[in-house]
């Protein structure tokens, strides 16, 4: 598992320089137009977690998304809606809880975890501490954490962080995805071809993988 | 290609003027009561159940088709954005279990008009003739009770209705396609540059994306939404390649009609019609004869869910048939790394594919084969690609940021048919009140050697053109199975011509009669089979 481990400096938010997902907005249609730009309002209110949970929950999410401060995708409040409306991927496994259960669940599994080790709840424990049980979680992969399979609750968290974060066009602008391309299309398919809004990569040759290696 | 038109006028019956909706057509439409006893009454409106409408429409009958989920205006309701099309799968309660586990929603299941052809990436290969006939062959899976000719003509058909683009194809019975193969984007690229090196023979296509204007259909804009559904009108589902024609003809179509249980008279034995919820009430469409079209797992759920004193554990069910030889494909996806940015996102996800390693050879120590496609994931989906390496935090972010160099192709691996992979009720209850489908899936040896090979060919591709690094995510696609055909009901729910064995006026036509898969993409087959018991319905019976 790679994990944490192999952290380096790429320039993550300066890869495509000035690329901005949101400058082409005007040429999407109206309804897409809505939805995405609705990720870009101000998040409403919690409504899913408890003030425990939402404390541990941000911490979890923080770590999985990689985002320790400000500015954030708010993955914790759209992660919070998706849970309000039961907005589930239409399954689960059958030794898992059903997923507002499961979340509630897990949390409190972290919580617990972080007192044995630290003596405090998972979001007042340091950041090395709650790295370091996160890592733990991820390297039992199928074998039971609390009871649950280590690896579908993995996939439970990941799974919704990830949803979360890479449907936002902030998210877009670091990966250099243009996001909704209706009406227009695109004209320029191809290896090495560009359409006139994309950017080119400013670091074709940083291999993320490699350099960690 | 003249004579598609009159045929199926579909294509013509959609606005011309940049909308994607006919709704004087949706207004106009037929609509009959409860009480009138209808010819016949369709349950599920995707790739089976809209054909079949279509073809009987046509024929003079007296059909409707009832659906659980909306009737999609492509305007309004679909967007081109991946998270905000979470609307088009379909999301109650599942619940999965075996020792391999298959995840539901987006991966495999539609909701509403069109089903999962509104979603699906649009590849639309036919199977081989050797599919037909794996048992003997082969000594796995299960023969047909019909063959690969009986088929042929109807894959033909349906093949200019929807219409399939791509290169003469050579495998299988090589075949041409009515459309010429589109223009290929960097995934393509990457694909058919490393086939050539490694010498394996990769074709472009078959899609069922019109190349050119189709009827008032559009040209595709390659934007790579395939998977959302389509905005553009240019990729193939049923919601505008037969339901227009179906509705022009006199069918009707029930959206947001959840159906319950198939009526049965306890006397006879015969289906009388369905049970359905629609806006909160309980309501009883009569029919003469039923056709089920839910797919693999809604199905068979709903013909367990018909229990009844005559057939005390399901519907179809006497010999403990229902819901098993479910199959789903291996599909273990393969990306490569390369220096220059291939912008796997510009054009369809489905370019170029190779069905060279479909059959079985002798050579290996497996049975059957596999296909190779190109797959093209947006950046949710890639992002599982990255987290399934073990990546999260920090370096998941520094990774996704490469994604513009990336390039992913995708295997379809034939899993076997097996009787415990199969769908069964669970305990839990959805808002209906009705018990949720359990799916149990466990793969067999052959199953996991097909995985294997398939993605050691795919690093070999993905090497010679250039990659200098290459990543797998084990996955599976698409559903078949789960009410098979067979020669008898001790082997399968229905005849060849989906006629179920138990109840003489009702019909299976949906992915779950196909007794075996192959490595193909299974929409064109459901299709295909669903024109043919059309057929077979019509000439049984007549025109009305």
């Amino acid at each position: 598992m790679s994990g944490q481990r192999g952290q380096r400096s790429a320039g993550l938010e300066n890869r495509f320089p000035g690329f901005d997902v949101l400058s082409q907005a005007r040429h999407w249609d109206r309804v897409t137009a809505e939805v995405v730009l609705d990720r870009t309002a101000p998040a409403p209110v919690l409504k899913f977690f408890t003030a425990a949970e939402e404390a541990c929950a941000a911490a979890l999410l923080d770590q999985i998304t990689g985002q320790p401060q400000e500015p954030r995708v708010p993955v914790l409040q759209m992660i919070d809606a998706r849970l309000a409306a039961g907005e589930t991927d239409g399954w689960r496994y059958e030794d898992m809880p059903e997923d507002g259960q499961a979340w509630r669940d897990t949390l409190s599994y972290l919580d617990a975890d972080a007192a044995l080790r630290c003596g405090t709840v998972f979001a007042d424990a340091k950041a090395v501490d709650q790295l370091a049980l996160l890592q733990a979680v991820q390297d039992l992969e199928s074998d039971e954490w609390h009871g649950l399979p280590a690896a579908h609750v993995w996939s439970l968290w990941t799974r919704y962080a990830c949803t979360a974060f890479y449907s936002h066009p902030s998210a877009w602008n670091e990966i250099g995805f243009p996001g909704p391309a209706y009406p227009r299309g695109y004209k320029n398919a191809g290896v090495g071809k560009r359409e006139p809004f994309e950017v080119p990569d400013s670091q074709p040759s940083d291999d993320p993988v490699r350099q960690g290696a | 290609m003249a004579g598609v038109r009159s045929r199926n006028e579909s294509a013509w019956l959609l606005p011309n003027d940049g909308t994607r909706t006919n709704h004087q057509l949706r207004t106009d439409m037929r609509r009959f009561a409860d009480e009138d006893e209808i010819d016949l009454a369709i349950v599920g409106c995707g790739a089976g159940g809209s054909v079949l409408l279509q073809r009987l429409a046509r024929a003079g009958w007296r059909v409707a088709a009832l659906d659980a989920g909306p009737f999609w205006d492509p305007d309004a309701d679909w967007v081109s954005d991946e998270a905000g099309s979470h609307h088009l799968y379909w999301t109650d309660p599942r619940v999965i279990a075996g020792t391999d586990p298959v995840p539901m929603g987006s991966n495999n299941s539609g909701r509403g008009v069109g089903g999962s052809m509104v979603h699906y990436a649009g590849y639309t290969p036919r199977f081989h003739p050797s599919d037909f006939m794996t048992r003997s062959l082969d000594g796995v899976g299960a023969d047909w009770p019909l063959d690969y000719q009986e088929l042929r003509p109807y894959y033909a058909e349906i093949e200019q209705e929807l219409p399939v683009a791509g290169e003469h194809w050579p495998w299988g019975d090589p075949h041409g396609y009515p459309h010429r193969p589109h223009p290929v984007g960097g995934n393509g690229e990457i694909f058919l540059r490393g086939a050539r090196k490694v010498g394996i023979t990769a074709k472009v296509g078959p899609v069922a994306i019109a190349n050119g204007r189709f009827g008032n259909r559009p040209h595709c804009i390659y934007r790579g939404f395939c998977l959302q559904g389509c905005k553009v009108n240019a990729k193939a589902s049923p919601l505008i390649t037969h339901i227009p024609d179906a509705l022009a003809h006199g069918a009707e179509v029930r959206a947001d009609a959840m159906v319950t249980h198939v009526g049965v008279d306890e006397r006879t034995g015969r289906a009388t019609g369905v049970h359905y919820i629609s806006g909160g009430k309980e309501r009883f469409q009569r029919a003469a004869m039923v056709a089920v079209a839910g797919y693999s797992i809604e199905t068979p759920r709903l013909l367990l869910n018909s229990a009844s004193r005559r057939f005390p554990d399901g519907l179809c069910n006497d010999f403990d048939q229902v819901g098993r030889y479910l199959m789903v494909q291996g599909a273990p996806q393969t990306a490569g790394r390369f220096g220059a940015e291939v912008r796997m996102y510009k054009a369809p996800p489905p370019e170029v594919s190779t069905e060279e390693f479909y059959e079985t050879d002798p050579a290996k120590d497996y049975k059957r084969g596999f296909a190779i496609q190109t797959v093209s994931p947006l950046p949710i989906t890639w992002a599982e690609h990255v987290a399934a390496q073990g990546h999260w935090g920090r370096p998941l972010r520094e990774y996704m940021s490469d994604y513009v160099h990336w390039s992913c192709l995708g295997a379809l691996c034939e899993f076997l048919a097996r009787p415990e992979n199969r769908v069964t009720l669970a305990g839990e209850k959805d808002r209906f009140g009705l018990p949720v489908a359990r799916f149990a899936y466990s793969q067999c040896d052959n199953d996991k050697a097909l995985m294997r090979a398939a993605q050691g060919v795919m690093e070999d591709i993905l090497h010679a053109a250039g990659a200098d690094e290459v990543i797998t995510i084990q996955r599976y696609a698409h559903l078949v199975g789960g009410a098979r055909m067979a020669a008898d009901e001790r082997q399968g729910v229905v005849d060849g011509n989906c006629r179920s064995f138990a109840v003489p006026n009702l019909y299976i036509t949906d992915g779950s009669v196909l007794p075996t898969q192959g490595s193909a993409n299974p929409a064109l087959t459901i299709m295909a089979v669903a024109a043919r018991a059309a057929d077979r319905l019509i000439a049984r019976r007549g025109s009305a």
